[in-house]
């Protein structure tokens, strides 16, 4: 069966370094970290990682009010990234034959904020009076893909991967697989997450949050660190445009990579420890779906979210895949782990550092953890052409994630 | 309650709750056609309205015939009335 080419013709989001991918870039060129001391989580007894690296909601009240109010800040952020996306593929979906273009959008969850105040309202008295008509929108899981696709009009395929850490990423491979199938012509993919107390709680109770940086919260995520203990959770949004190569070629697109390969597996051992078994699997699996072998990769997007275990695993799997051969940096030291939007707004990083020829480095990597070392890391702004890079995503219940771009031969 | 207080804490739950301008908020004012809600908001104007006023309409049948502005205000009025003769 001949398959489509898959190409990524758009960008956009909204991250905790700012309002779009010029923010974004900006922010990760000048070496700054978007954790901050959250005051908000004092009043939490046992929550003991005071910290996060909140994205800012902005302007969005030019969203109508009558789109808007399903909407919590999760689907405000997938909005505005998506109308990025389209502006900067130069694509509206009016401008498509109705049902080619679709949107894949995961999160974790549903709006949490939503929730709690769903669940103020109602307990202690169970008195359901007070709830609103838009609370369901902004509570189920498929909320922000919903009201992505509902104010855009699109009408192709219309899902919601729901895998953690690993919905972004995931959703672009859906994206991917939809558009080789020849199912879509083009799908806007990504992810998207809010934070909230209990989301920070989750991993703070399974000692996965950092909770020793309140005092310091710039130095607290710090992928692969000896001193790393625990990841910083953000919020924000990741959207690309998929589009099928001869689509994109028809319209003269400007074409920021071709995607080479995904794989996506269970690891069918630990709900929530890491296991770098499965990492080999996944990322192997993933090479080979691309047809490429370990030295054609120039560059790793790690998914390292700074705890004690995952880093562990990850460079662990790295090493023994790639030794030492490969750069490898992880965004989070500066923007904190965006969990269902972490894939998403890295891999948009990825293909601007495949654009600019130069990777990022890893923030606050200021020793090497040992268990973490005999892998490339990449501690300071290297300049260098990326041919392929390969991205990480692993989620609780061992699910784990890879995708590989290729820089395309035309339109690059 | 007095009159004037309705409508002033009624005019408050469209303002707060449908972002209008309080100068187009006149008795007169049809709530679907010159307001813009529909039926989910209208869901939302009920729970809204327990709030403001702490009474309880959500199944009350009246509900269904208001159209403007002035009958959510008489339809408060009547409400707060009855609550009154009953205690």
């Amino acid at each position: 069966m001949k398959l489509n080419r898959a190409v990524i013709t758009g960008i956009g989001c909204v991250s905790p370094l700012g309002r779009d991918v010029p923010a974004l870039i900006d922010g990760l060129t000048a070496g700054r970290s978007a954790a901050r001391y959250m005051a908000a989580f004092e009043q939490y007894t046992g929550l003991r990682s005071l910290i996060a690296a909140p994205a800012e909601l902005v302007d969005e009240k030019l969203i109508p009010r009558k789109d808007r109010r399903s909407m919590s800040r999760m689907s405000i952020f997938s909005v505005q990234a998506a109308e990025q996306a389209l502006a900067d593929a130069c694509l509206a979906p009016a401008d498509m034959v109705p049902g080619d273009i679709g949107c894949v959008i995961g999160s974790t969850i549903g709006s949490m904020n939503t929730m709690a105040e769903t669940f103020d309202a109602m307990l202690p008295e169970y008195d359901l009076n007070q709830m609103t008509s838009m609370q369901f929108f902004q509570v189920i899981s498929h909320t922000a893909v919903m009201n992505v696709a509902q104010y855009l009009g699109i009408t192709g395929a219309v899902l919601a991967p729901s895998a953690a850490c690993a919905s972004g990423l995931q959703a672009v491979g859906i994206a991917y697989d939809l558009v080789r199938l020849g199912r879509q012509k083009a799908v806007l993919c990504g992810g998207t997450e809010e934070l909230h107390p209990t989301v920070t709680g989750s991993f703070d109770v399974l000692y996965a949050a950092s909770t020793g940086y309140n005092d310091n919260p710039a130095k607290a995520s710090r992928p692969f660190d000896r001193d790393r203990d625990g990841l910083v959770c953000g919020d924000g949004s990741g959207i690309l445009l998929v589009e099928e190569y001869e689509h994109a070629k028809a319209r003269n697109a400007r074409i920021y990579a071709e995607i080479a390969g995904f794989e996506t597996c269970g690891s069918g051992e630990h709900i929530s420890q890491s296991s770098r078994g499965a990492m080999i699997q996944c990322m192997g699996r993933a090479l080979q779906q691309a047809g490429l072998q370990t030295d054609d990769i120039d560059y790793i997007n790690a998914h390292a979210t700074s705890t004690v275990h995952g880093d562990k695993e990850e460079a662990a799997a790295i090493r023994d895949i790639f030794a030492d051969t490969v750069p490898v940096s992880s965004m989070k030291g500066n923007i904190g782990h965006t969990l269902g939007a972490s894939g998403a707004i890295e891999l948009i990083i990825s293909l601007v550092m495949m654009k600019q020829s130069a990777i990022f480095p890893t923030l606050n990597l200021e020793h090497i953890d040992p268990e973490c070392g005999a892998i490339d890391h990449v501690v300071e702004t290297r300049e260098q052409p990326i041919r392929n890079f390969l991205k990480n995503a692993f989620a609780f219940g061992g699910i784990n994630t890879t995708l590989i771009c290729s820089r395309s031969g035309d339109g690059v | 309650m007095t009159n004037e207080e309705v409508v002033a804490m009624t005019n408050r739950v469209f303002v707060e709750s449908f972002e209008l301008d309080e100068k187009d908020l006149t008795p007169e004012a049809h709530v679907f056609e010159d307001l813009g809600l529909d039926s989910l908001d209208t869901v939302d104007l009920v729970v809204a309205l327990q709030q403001k006023f702490n009474v309880r309409i959500r199944d009350d049948e009246r509900v269904r015939s208001i159209r403007t502005l002035n009958d959510v205000y008489e339809f408060i009025l009547t409400i707060q009335r009855e609550m009154a003769a009953s205690n």
